[in-house]
């Protein structure tokens, strides 16, 4: 898993470069008003600015040579000295956002990353509350006039991206109803405190967060009905039936914990699509997010955010990986990871 | 072993014979029942008893038919706006002349969106696209209007003048850029202001010649020469100044093009007024100047669009001025003449002596697509060729209308049909979705096939490919990939490649298709370990047939369903995601539409609830598509497991 997660950062950080920008150009544009008159010195500092970035060094006769992106990689990483120092993402050290004022990356991310961590987390429990017991009834009750209904709805609200579903909603319940507001994050020019903060927050959250779980309702439930129909053939079942165990018992206790496999698998990858998804979300909804500070970092040519916020995103992914093995061995004793 | 199994057969077959013979034919060997369908008809026969998947194939086969015929009749123009038409909303209301209008026309004027006519019993009327402007103004005509009698009327861009027969005038609409009474929301030296006394005493009804708006300009010629002028003179009217200075004549009639104003005298002299780029006449001997080539000749009418004028010489010659000046003038018969010119919004006409009618000018719309009966002689005695519309006019009565007549799904904000783009942006959208399928498609088959079959070591290094793909998050990559190859020049790792518009799209499939295989190669695998294992590889094997063909010939037919269903579906995620991408701004490009792109700029409020046909018809068009594409690919997936046929 390691070396998949080296692999990774290294495609990111190559494929990353392939970009046609350099930042030590950027930087000296700014200064360039200041040394109009001479144009050497902006090419010292522009060379200055390269050196400090890690995109050049002098060597041995003191002359500066390019450095290859593999150094520039490892440096990156935190494997290779920069400037005579180990300064890399091993250290600690995500790199500078210099679309926000030269903040440290991490500084600049941690508020974005707890309200998407909070939208996603806040959605997924709320899409299984609902999904799970709507699908084993839809399993339990399958070929009824209701699943049936239920089926066409959730094909329906699989078939359709978030974002179509977003702007349905904001038609619905923002424009029409004016129950919620269109986007933002906070009452404008409100400087509340405490419970009030966080309810307006929460406020504002709610349609974003509605459109998430309704997004993920189709797919869901059509999994759980489909993994709990197969459950419910099962040898088990029939033996638990014949033996006239209570149908209840049945359902929850013998078929839904043979359900419980391909349930979890879905979830794990399903919570990581829903990262993505809310990348979508946060750019309608004009939610400061992780996601929106990616397309600004994209377009702003920020590269350390953006190589921060790409593994940010393949961590989680790894990360599902591993909670999804660990999680077989949970729910299921026949299946042991380390066997 | 085939010549072997063909003689048994013949064997055994007297032998049936003989036992039937003997023992009779029983019912359950009817030819009925003993037919036994193929797999793949069974299925086919299946899929097809089920209503849901029917509908579903039934309006997919006509989308794709729609999106991939459709084009070839109403094509993508690249860079193609029409300002004048911006946020229509769908409906055919443009030419709808209301018939008590069309029995006694007097007067008809229109500047794009909406037209307003008047009959000779003084009754007004307003038809087109009146619906939401920039502000809460309505167009509607107003009560006091329509019980008034009305002798003259005119619309402008976003604003309507009427004058009622007690010489009352009436102006409304938006007045926010000093279209009229004050100068709304401008400063004073960007408005012409409402002369006062028409706003306090009004003009004499019966004196008026000529009432004509432009963009945001208004003016009154009166029988005298005299004229009232006013409006948002730094938008409609850059060239007031000189029309206003002293000695320029008795005005005889006056007209609007969508900056400048022109106008001719009583005494047949053309009225230029400085307006830059009509100065000069591109004549068949070479640029000349307007004046000069006209010299002595007297000028018999002027019109306008809204970058051109066209000046009407007392011997028949046209003129056609300024911006589009190598119109075709259409070829009068010979003893006919052109007596009186008309200006649409981008198109001319003009009314012959005989009563013959000409159109000329831009097409886009089909503003100059004249009926064949409309060029005879004596075919009509008045015409009016208003914004995107023509109406002949004979003996006080419409004989004929033709032009524009509105959008079957409204237009977006830079005036473009939206059925259009809708047309044009599925065929993108799907072509994207098909050609990413069928390369994750290509690499996950052959990754699956070889990996399950070869197993051990190959399997092991494959998987973990397969690994490392599959955890990368799809929908940041993506947009990390196809924001480098934003356009310009990207060089990878020593080659430069130039990133045209079209190669972009061809390499944002490759990269759909790149990061999506993953689900589909596992799936693959596991079916050919399976299959591995069954006596017909086995006996495959031991003739010693090459383990590339076994891998492809033999075992990949029976996991065959397994893929069909998969790239059913895969399509539909790869074209939901092209449309994500293309959303976010990092798949196609704008102005080239997918529906997508195309709900790229609705995510504000007042687009979502004012110009509700700007989302509506991508997002339902994708998501019936998608719809469609899932419930085949879920009936498909019952229908080819002989499992499922067991749990009905």
């Amino acid at each position: 898993m390691l070396l998949v997660f080296v692999i990774l950062s290294m495609l990111l950080y190559l494929i990353y470069n392939l970009i046609p920008f350099n930042r030590a150009n950027a930087i000296a544009e700014q200064y360039k008003a200041a040394y109009k008159n001479n144009p050497e010195g902006l090419e010292k500092l522009k060379l200055e600015k390269e050196i400090e970035l890690g995109l050049k060094k002098y060597d041995e006769n003191g002359e500066p040579q390019k450095v290859g992106i593999f150094m520039r990689y490892l440096g990156w990483l935190g494997l290779a000295p920069v400037n005579g120092q180990y300064n890399g993402i091993l250290q600690g050290n995500f790199g500078i956002s210099y679309q926000y004022n030269e903040r440290p990356v991490l500084e600049v991310l941690a508020e974005p990353m707890q309200n998407t961590m909070f939208l996603n987390i806040f959605s997924v429990i709320l899409a299984l509350a609902v999904t799970i017991p709507l699908g084993i009834f839809c399993a339990v009750h399958r070929g009824s006039k209701r699943d049936s209904a239920i089926q066409v709805f959730t094909i329906v609200g699989y078939s359709i991206p978030f974002f179509i579903i977003a702007i349905l909603f904001i038609w619905l319940f923002a424009s029409t109803l004016g129950w919620f507001p269109v986007s933002g994050m906070k009452t404008p020019g409100s400087d509340y405190t405490g419970m009030q903060k966080f309810l307006d927050q929460l406020y504002y959250m709610a349609l974003p967060l509605i459109v998430m779980t309704f997004g993920s309702l189709g797919g869901m439930t059509r999994y759980v009905r489909a993994s709990m129909t197969e459950a419910l053939t099962m040898d088990c079942v029939r033996t638990a039936r014949a033996k006239g165990v209570k149908e209840k018992v049945v359902v929850y206790s013998h078929a839904w914990r043979n359900a419980l496999i391909p349930v979890i698998t879905l979830v794990i990858g399903w919570f990581i699509s829903i990262f993505a998804g809310s990348i979508m979300l946060e750019n309608i909804f004009g939610l400061n997010g992780m996601g929106k500070i990616l397309i600004q970092s994209l377009t702003a040519n920020d590269l350390d955010m953006v190589l921060c916020l790409e593994l940010f995103y393949a961590s989680i992914g790894l990360l599902g990986n591993l909670i999804v093995d660990i999680a077989y061995g949970i729910a299921d004793p026949r299946i042991r990871v380390n066997k | 072993m085939a010549e072997k199994k063909k003689t048994s057969r013949k064997a055994a077959a007297p032998l049936r014979w003989l036992k039937r013979g003997v023992l009779g034919g029983s019912k359950e060997l009817s030819p009925e029942n003993e037919r036994y369908d193929s797999p793949g008809k069974l299925a086919f026969k299946r899929f097809f008893r089920r209503p849901s998947a029917c509908v579903a194939t039934a309006v997919l086969i006509c989308l794709f038919l729609f999106v991939f015929i459709g084009p070839i009749f109403d094509p993508f123009v690249p860079g193609y706006t029409e300002p004048m038409m911006q946020n229509v909303s769908p409906g055919y209301t443009m030419m709808s002349v209301p018939s008590e209008l069309a029995d006694s026309v007097k007067e008809i004027s229109s500047y794009g969106k909406f037209s307003v006519g008047v009959n000779n019993e003084g009754k007004a009327f307003l038809w087109g696209y009146t619906g939401f402007q920039s502000g809460d103004e309505s167009l509607e005509i107003p009560e006091e209007v329509a019980n008034d009698k009305i002798a003259h009327i005119a619309a402008g861009a976003d604003h309507i003048v009427a004058i009622s027969e007690s010489g009352k005038v009436y102006a409304w609409g938006n007045k926010r850029n000093g279209q009229f009474e004050g100068i709304g929301s401008l400063t004073e030296s960007m408005v012409e202001e409402e002369p006062e006394e028409l706003l306090t005493n009004g003009v004499d009804a019966s004196q008026v010649k000529q009432l004509v708006c432009g963009n945001q300009m208004s003016a009154i010629v009166m029988n005298d020469g005299k004229f009232y002028i006013w409006g948002n003179k730094a938008n409609g009217a850059s060239n007031l100044n000189s029309l206003m200075r002293p000695g320029v004549g008795r005005i005889e009639k006056l007209v609007f093009t969508s900056s400048k104003v022109l106008g001719m005298t009583q005494d047949g002299k053309l009225l230029l007024l400085n307006a830059g780029s009509f100065v000069n006449y591109e004549s068949k001997d070479g640029i000349v100047e307007t004046m000069e080539y006209v010299g002595e000749r007297k000028v018999v009418d002027i019109a306008a669009i809204g970058s051109s004028a066209a000046v009407l010489l007392e011997d028949g010659e046209i003129l056609v001025l300024g911006g589009n000046a190598n119109l075709n003038v259409p070829q009068i018969p010979e003893g006919d003449k052109a007596v009186a010119l008309s200006g649409g919004a981008k198109h001319f006409s003009l009314l012959t002596e005989q009563g013959r009618v000409y159109c000329w000018g831009d097409n886009t719309l089909g503003q100059t697509d004249t009926p064949d009966s409309m060029t005879e002689a004596g075919a009509a005695d008045q015409l009016f060729s208003v914004g995107f519309q023509n109406y002949a006019v004979k003996d006080g009565k419409l004989v004929e209308k033709w032009g524009h007549s509105g959008y079957l799904m409204g237009t977006d904000e830079l005036g473009r049909s939206i059925f259009n783009r809708v047309l044009n942006g599925g065929r993108m959208t799907m072509t994207i979705g098909a050609v990413a399928v069928i390369v994750s498609s290509i690499i996950g088959i052959i990754i699956g096939c070889v990996s399950g079959y070869f197993g051990g070591k190959v399997d092991m290094a494959l998987m973990r490919v397969t690994e490392i793909f599959g955890s990368i998050p799809f929908l940041p990559f993506a947009i990390i990939l196809s924001s480098i190859f934003q356009g310009g020049e990207v060089d990878i790792f020593g080659m430069t490649i130039t990133v045209t518009e079209d190669r972009r799209i061809f390499i944002i499939m490759i990269i759909l298709g790149l990061l999506s295989w993953t689900g589909l190669a596992r799936l693959v695998r596991g079916q050919v370990l399976a299959e591995r294992e069954k006596e017909f590889v086995t006996a495959a094997k031991s003739m010693g047939i090459r383990e590339r063909r076994i891998a492809f010939k033999h075992i990949l037919p029976n996991v065959i369903s397994v893929i069909l269903v998969s790239m059913t579906l895969d399509f539909a995620s790869c074209m939901l995601t092209e449309s994500s991408l293309s959303y976010l701004g990092f798949g196609v490009k704008l102005p080239r539409p997918t529906w997508g792109n195309m709900l790229n700029g609705c995510n504000d409020a007042i687009v979502i609830q004012s110009y509700w046909w700007r989302w509506v018809f991508p997002a339902l068009f994708l998501s019936v598509a998608v719809i469609c594409i899932n419930v085949i690919g879920d009936t498909l997936r019952d229908v080819l497991d002989p499992k499922s046929e067991v749990d009905r």
